[in-house]
């Protein structure tokens, strides 16, 4: 058997399936407020159940971003010019053709992006959401809130689906590393170079 | 948007007839079995101060400036308006929590409501409140006896003909030939359900001159909404496309490519 090289920690894939499962439970019963889908709130119990289960995995979802700020944000926030000529080829992922992608750390740019996009909304997100659940008597802030959350919910069902795609169909192989954390050594080397360099891997 | 249904029903409230008994106020809680409130006496006929969980409509007292009385005491009764497009039916994501009657009235289910309040936000006449369960608690027309022919509790017992209630169109054309050029409400957020015949303009009597639904709350009914199907759709069937088309990422392919 090949060597693995361990890319996630037990606690970042733990809370990676919180986030991401948190996440699922608030756009499913979120189409269900949107569009009052009456079979949604059946599925549920009540109309109230569905109410505490979004706003209570609400607190879950925010505890679990609030957790990753601790594992992602450090490297989403580290650019060089190989981050640049990965955002000009598109990743590799808008050609047939086999290109080349620029050497990547642990993440790539585009996942630190998405990783970015998904933490600015998901505050936007939260924050409005606890306003309209225990801010009460202001008009203005309710509506705005209202908005806001609506906003973002845009983004999070056009940015979800997206990363679970990258994350599975169109890179197989990765949902592995959603389940044990490791990747075959000969993979990282190819994907990873940077950051194998920096654990002397490479 | 709603539709206007036909036989419509509405209230029409004539602020110079009304007499400030409040028996409305009396007979709605009656009716509608509301316990009494304790207020204080704060100086003015209106009491009490505003729409509260258990007072459905009240009488608003105002005294205004007069060329030809030395007084000039305006009641108006007020209460939900019933709109033809309410903001709170709009903006409410739990189903059958508020409903329109085959009467047009705004009616509502407290077992189905989630309180969330959206609604308090969304109207814009700031009428719906929160009962002590975190239910949404307003005037419903009487929705229950209306659809039984019955006059709502607050106009049958209206002794000056103040508060009437009828066909919305009929009370509409009653209010015009008594000399009434302009009916408040007869065309706002397509029609209310509760309209003034006001000899003056609408401000005198406490009552905003425009009302309308917050632009928030139509951009987000007609343009997020559908983005909210639109941009997932567009999404799915992108990532579709890009695996029948272009395909999957392969790390050994990249391999043999390299010199």
């Amino acid at each position: 058997m090949s060597e693995m090289v361990r890319k996630a920690s037990v606690e970042e894939i733990i809370n990676h399936w919180i986030l991401a499962g948190s996440c699922i439970l608030l756009i499913i019963t979120g189409y269900g407020f949107l569009f009052k889908i009456e079979p949604m709130y059946a599925l549920f119990g009540s109309n109230m159940t569905m109410k505490i289960v979004h706003n209570w995995t609400g607190v879950v979802f925010s505890a679990s971003l609030f957790a990753t700020l601790f594992n992602y944000l450090h490297e989403a926030l580290t650019y060089d010019a190989d981050d640049w000529a990965w955002i000009k080829m598109g990743g590799g992922y808008l050609s047939k053709k086999q290109t080349v992608a620029p050497p990547m750390g642990r993440f790539n740019t585009g996942q630190k992006l998405y990783y970015l996009v998904i933490l600015l909304a998901g505050i936007v997100i939260s924050a409005s959401g606890f306003s309209i659940w225990l801010v009460q008597g202001n008009r203005s802030l309710t509506l705005a809130s209202h908005l806001m959350h609506n906003m973002a919910f845009v983004l999070f069902v056009m940015a979800v689906p997206a990363h679970a795609y990258l994350g599975t169909l169109a890179n197989p192989g990765l949902l592995r590393i959603m389940i044990n954390g490791t990747v075959p050594l000969e993979v990282a080397k190819k994907r990873y170079p940077k950051w194998m360099k920096e654990i002397g891997k490479m | 948007m709603s539709t206007i249904k036909e036989n419509r029903k509405a209230l029409l409230i004539s602020p110079e007839l009304c007499i400030g008994c409040r028996g409305c106020q009396t007979a709605c809680k009656s009716w509608n079995q509301l316990p009494g409130q304790k207020t204080i006496n704060y100086g003015t006929m209106q009491n009490p101060p505003d729409l509260t969980p258990v007072s459905f409509n009240i009488i608003r007292y105002s005294e205004v400036p007069s060329d030809t009385n030395p007084v000039r005491w305006l009641f108006v009764s007020r209460r939900c308006m019933h709109c033809g497009d309410a903001g709170c039916m709009k903006i409410c994501p739990a189903p059958g929590a508020i409903y329109r009657t085959k009467e047009g009235a705004v009616a509502y289910d407290k077992d189905k409501c989630i309180g969330c309040k959206l609604c308090v936000a969304g109207c814009p006449f700031d009428v719906p409140r929160y009962d002590a369960q975190g239910k949404i608690s307003k005037c419903h027309l009487c929705y229950d006896r209306i659809a039984d022919g019955l006059s709502p509790a607050c106009a049958k017992t209206c002794p000056s003909g103040a508060i009437r209630f009828g066909d919305r169109d009929a009370l509409i054309d009653s209010a015009k030939k008594a000399g009434y050029a302009k009916v408040y409400g007869e065309a706002d957020l397509t029609g209310l359900g509760a309209l003034y015949a006001f000899k003056d303009a609408p401000k005198i009597y406490g009552m905003n001159e425009n009302p309308a639904i917050a632009e928030s709350v139509i951009f987000w009914n007609t343009v997020l909404k559908p983005l909210a199907v639109i941009g997932l759709g567009g999404i799915v069937a992108g990532a579709l496309l890009h695996y029948v088309t272009i395909g999957p990422h392969k790390d050994a392919d990249e391999e043999v490519k390299k010199p």
